[in-house]
């Protein structure tokens, strides 16, 4: 089976084991779901500076949440025989390309609900879009790379938090001034430096994956 | 040949750092001046309070000007040294200024044959009500700026805002540079330990770690020193402070995964594929954010960069040694603390076998 083939067929995979035990996305989806609500329920009226923070905030927890799961949901010796089955480096692109695939659809969901709750403060549509794909890029290489890391211990779910938020700090004030920009609370003429960070910080993280992740599976 | 030569060498090196560098003397400079505006038209009688100066030694000789631009500038009608620190210099402002602007800063420029040439940028602003560039020009008795002594001595750099804590830059900037160093020698060690799987590679790393994560906390409190003076706080949350506690949270994070594990051999690996992964997330918290973000650091956000005007030559004399005596300490430091863990991992055999 060719590499692309493995991948799909991978992908595949972990989209029927989302589909099958649906509990975990719903989990996730009423996180979403409850915190905006509590945000609407405590502000009422949401300025845009306040609107641009909580988004990210929300965000953040709810991607670590997502991802956490991608290497713990199945037992090692499970994954051991994907990794005799198929490429190692198969199985992690997989599940990298499926988390950006669930971290952009709940960027766009947690959006959605701010908007419906609390207004909707976005101005420029197409810089805030390309700003919630690059941002669920980053979180979802870091942390499907961490959660890689941190599956290996027992208390996996503490060491996700305290490994990757010092990591994607960069990615989230990256993020924060490029919506920022968006919503129009600053008038930054230089984006395109912002975003040339964001994939800079992308594909550095994912180089490393790749790198690394040779060494990571092994038990 | 001893072969702990360089761990006398970073001792005598650092004993070197801490005697020139502390007490090595700043040149003459000029902290304020007494009034610092005055409008056109009238005579200023400018008091001058020098720093580290010797008026009353350089007697009449001392000359000064307020200089407006690299051709242009005022001589003092006299000047008067009252005490050592205290100068009387007395200028005739024209009626008009060969500007066109209401508020022209000057750089009062002082010389004497004993403390040299010494500056105050932005020194006096003169207010003009009536603006005539032409009428300025016609008027202005210009005075060049010559003869300057540039004396050849062994002395810091004044700088008005810094002033004597200019020597900060031997620990806060020497440390910075030496934790990098440590963190790069950690890596190594993590990458030779992933291809080669000797248990040293890994106790060598940990201690390279250890080490630089103190130099950063020792770089984030002297900063925090100089900031106290320099900045007005300790703590502005500048990018470069954010992202070196950033970086902290990262090595700390590091020994929290260590933690997490039993079996040495999977500590290892795991802790090595981490501490790679977190050096490249590294480079560009620690390299590029700060200088596309506003930064009150020198060098970035439009602040003169730390540059030949600041670390002249007096200054490499005693900060070069200075990164090479942190380094050779720092990595002192990292042998004995691989060597206890090694010692303690032989007890750990001993008991039991």
């Amino acid at each position: 089976m060719n590499a692309l083939g493995e991948i799909l067929h991978l992908l595949r995979k972990e989209l029927l084991l989302e589909w099958r035990t649906r509990y975990a996305i719903g989990g996730i989806l009423l996180y979403v779901l409850s915190t905006v609500f509590i945000v609407y329920a405590a502000f009422i009226r949401v300025e845009p500076a306040t609107w641009n923070t909580l988004y990210w905030v929300i965000l953040l927890f709810a991607a670590v949440n997502a991802v956490t799961k991608s290497f713990i949901r199945e037992n090692s010796a499970r994954q051991l025989y994907y990794y005799q089955m198929a490429h190692p480096l198969h199985v992690l692109a997989a599940k990298i390309i499926y988390n950006v695939g669930l971290l952009a659809l709940i960027s766009l969901l947690t959006w959605g609900a701010m908007a419906w709750l609390t207004g909707n403060p976005v101005k420029d549509y197409r810089q805030f879009i390309l700003a919630l794909w690059l941002g669920s890029a980053g979180f979802a290489i870091t942390f499907t790379f961490i959660s890689a890391i941190a599956a290996k211990a027992d208390n996996s779910a503490t060491l996700m938090a305290i490994l990757s938020f010092p990591l994607v700090i960069p990615i989230v004030m990256t993020l924060t001034k490029l919506s920022a920009n968006a919503l129009r609370l600053m008038n930054d003429s230089n984006t395109d430096q912002d975003i040339l960070v964001l994939v800079a910080i992308d594909m550095v993280s994912l180089g490393m994956a790749i790198l690394l992740f040779p060494f990571l599976w092994r038990d | 040949m001893n072969k702990s030569w360089w761990k006398i060498a970073s001792i005598l090196i650092l004993v070197y750092v801490f005697i020139a560098g502390m007490l090595g003397p700043l040149k003459p400079g000029i902290i304020r001046v007494d009034p610092q505006t005055v409008s056109t038209g009238q005579e200023l009688v400018l008091q001058v309070e020098g720093y580290n100066s010797h008026y009353l030694e350089a007697g009449d000789a001392i000359r000064a000007w307020l200089k407006l631009d690299d051709e242009r500038a005022l001589g003092a009608t006299s000047v008067q040294s009252k005490s050592e620190t205290q100068l009387e210099a007395v200028f005739a402002i024209p009626q008009y200024l060969p500007v066109d602007k209401r508020s022209q800063d000057f750089v009062l420029v002082v010389d004497n044959a004993v403390d040299g040439v010494s500056l105050l940028p932005s020194a006096v602003f003169v207010r003009q009500d009536s603006i005539d560039p032409d009428m300025g020009l016609k008027v202005w008795k210009n005075t060049p700026i010559e003869g300057l002594h540039y004396l050849k001595r062994l002395t810091f750099p004044f700088r008005n805002i810094l002033q004597e804590t200019i020597r900060n830059t031997y620990f806060h900037v020497a440390l910075w540079l030496a934790m990098v160093t440590l963190f790069m020698a950690s890596l190594y060690h993590s990458i030779k330990y992933l291809r080669k799987g000797l248990p040293d590679n890994d106790r060598w790393a940990v201690a390279y770690t250890t080490v630089g994560s103190f130099y950063g906390v020792l770089g984030l409190v002297t900063g925090a020193i100089w900031a106290t003076s320099a900045w007005g706080k300790p703590w502005s949350w500048d990018v470069k402070q954010t992202m070196t506690l950033i970086a902290l949270f990262i090595y700390l994070a590091y020994f929290v995964l260590r933690a997490a594990f039993e079996d040495p051999e999977k500590r290892g690996r795991l802790s090595a594929v981490y501490n790679i992964f977190a050096f490249a997330a590294l480079i560009p918290l620690i390299y590029v954010i700060p200088r596309l973000t506003d930064s009150l650091h020198p060098g970035n956000g439009g602040n003169p960069a730390f540059g030949s005007q600041d670390l002249d030559n007096t200054m490499r004399m005693v900060f070069y040694p200075a990164v090479i005596g942190w380094t050779l300490l720092g990595v002192w430091i990292a042998t004995v603390s691989f060597r206890v863990e090694r010692l303690h991992q032989r007890m750990l055999e001993d008991v039991d076998s």
